[in-house]
């Protein structure tokens, strides 16, 4: 399985809020287990989500400067409804504050204009070479890559 | 354990602010805990776990938010508004809730409405004193 | 990709508290793309495995007769990654148990080292999310997950 959360980068206005789009389709094997008999995308990649349309939001605000963007803080985060094969989810994040080694954010997944997750989310941002300068050619190598993905997922914006 | 209501207020005050992710300035006395506060139904849970802790007592769901009962009962409900029988059973199980208007417009959409941050204070008073 | 987040329970205090471990490993192929070049677990994903580690622990309260759901996630806080030949252990207790809901408190752990808090609640289901049908049998605890207690003794049950 591919870890990548989302399918299209719908708008994105800088360092202010991001849409996104994710299908979910019967191909993702993780749905075998989450359940059989009744797959629905899993609760925790809803907010992967949200975390990748954030960490766009940062990646473009600060023109890819740093590799490493993870997750420091989730709250709130809390579940409606489910999501199944065949749905569409639309995420929307805004940002509260993007600094330059932290961020937070406030986001809503929506399907059919219902909201089916919300949540709010603190990212880190650095680079593998300031605890060790070895790591300077990992850092530019994780930057190209995600420069990469960036364009591909606004392809058509 | 004795408080006094300014003191229940700041801790319910608190407990709205974990549990819903609301901001100090939100959480006024006359905040509606659906409305104003953005409240769902798994925080309903959540914040009676979270009050049953801060003052150490029990509180069952029914009794602080007594809305399904209400809601799923056909004696109680016709044409999306709360019958007499509905009213008055109401007042029974939310003494603790001022009705004002809603009396006048009983309508069920708006029951989430009676349940403001003033309403958990008077909960608790209710059953702090009674202990 | 399996969705199972944790290889084994090490402890299992029924109705009270469960630890599990994980181990992180290069074959886990989703890896590779969080980050291409240095791969870490997504906090997202140990997450969940702290979700499955407590959800069994509340599940087995309730000897599995209920579809325990993570309904909130109500505080997550990371302070360090994982990279691949890490073993995190993940540790939870119930906090609240009642007939509709659960709260459970977990710290993930890495050797010695705290790597992570999350606090979360969740639903029976078939007791919430009024008008949503759902199908008969338990489809959250199924066999896998039932598998990874059965060499835990668990003293008599009433």
């Amino acid at each position: 399985m591919r870890f990548i959360l989302l399918d299209k980068i719908t708008s994105l206005e800088s360092g202010e809020e991001i849409r996104a789009i994710k299908n979910v389709s019967l191909a993702e094997e993780y749905l075998a287990d989450h359940f059989p008999t009744f797959p629905v995308l899993p609760g925790v990649l809803l907010l992967e989500g949200l975390v990748e349309s954030a960490s766009w939001l940062v990646r473009e605000k600060e023109d890819f400067a740093h590799s490493m963007i993870l997750l420091e803080q989730a709250s709130n985060v809390r579940y409606k409804s489910f999501l199944a094969p065949g749905g569409q989810v639309e995420y929307t994040v805004q940002a509260k504050t993007i600094e330059e080694n932290v961020s937070s954010f406030k986001g809503t997944a929506e399907v059919n204009g219902e909201r089916i997750v919300q949540a709010k989310i603190g990212l880190r941002h650095f680079n593998l070479a300031e605890e060790d300068a070895r790591f300077a050619e990992q850092d530019a190598r994780i930057i190209e890559r995600m420069k990469g993905r960036y364009k591909l997922l606004r392809i058509e914006n | 354990m004795a408080m006094n209501r300014d003191e229940i207020l700041s801790n319910v005050q608190e407990v709205l602010i974990d549990a819903l992710g609301a901001d100090d300035d939100e959480v006024t006395p006359e905040a509606t805990l659906m409305g104003d506060l953005g409240a769902e139904s798994i925080d309903f849970l959540d914040i009676v776990f979270r009050l049953e802790k801060a003052f150490g007592i029990k509180i069952p769901r029914e009794e602080i938010f007594p809305i399904e009962g209400l809601m799923n009962n056909p004696d109680y409900v016709k044409n999306g508004k709360l019958t007499d029988a509905g009213l008055e059973e109401l007042k029974k199980k939310m003494p603790h809730t001022e009705l004002g208007d809603f009396v006048e417009d009983p309508d069920i959409n708006k029951l989430g409405d009676l349940f403001t941050v003033n309403s958990v204070v008077n909960f608790i008073e209710m059953k702090l004193n009674n202990k | 990709m399996r969705w199972i987040w944790i290889d084994k329970f090490i402890e299992f205090e029924s109705k009270k508290r469960a630890v599990a471990l994980k181990n992180v490993t290069m074959a886990e192929e989703h890896l590779h793309d969080h980050f291409p070049g240095f791969p870490v677990m997504p906090e997202c994903l140990m997450i969940e495995a702290m979700a499955q580690t407590a959800g069994i622990l509340v599940g087995e309260a309730k000897k599995f007769k209920e579809k325990v759901i993570l309904a909130k996630i109500k505080k997550a806080v990371f302070s360090h990654y994982v990279k691949p030949g890490d073993t995190i252990t993940l540790e939870a207790q119930i906090d609240t148990l009642t007939e509709e809901a659960a709260s459970t408190s977990g710290q993930i752990r890495c050797g010695d080292k705290l790597i992570g808090e999350i606090s979360l609640m969740f639903s029976h289901i078939d007791r919430n999310i009024g008008g949503k049908k759902f199908p008969e049998e338990n489809f959250v605890f199924t066999d896998t997950f039932k598998s990874l207690i059965k060499d835990i003794s668990f003293p008599e049950q009433n």
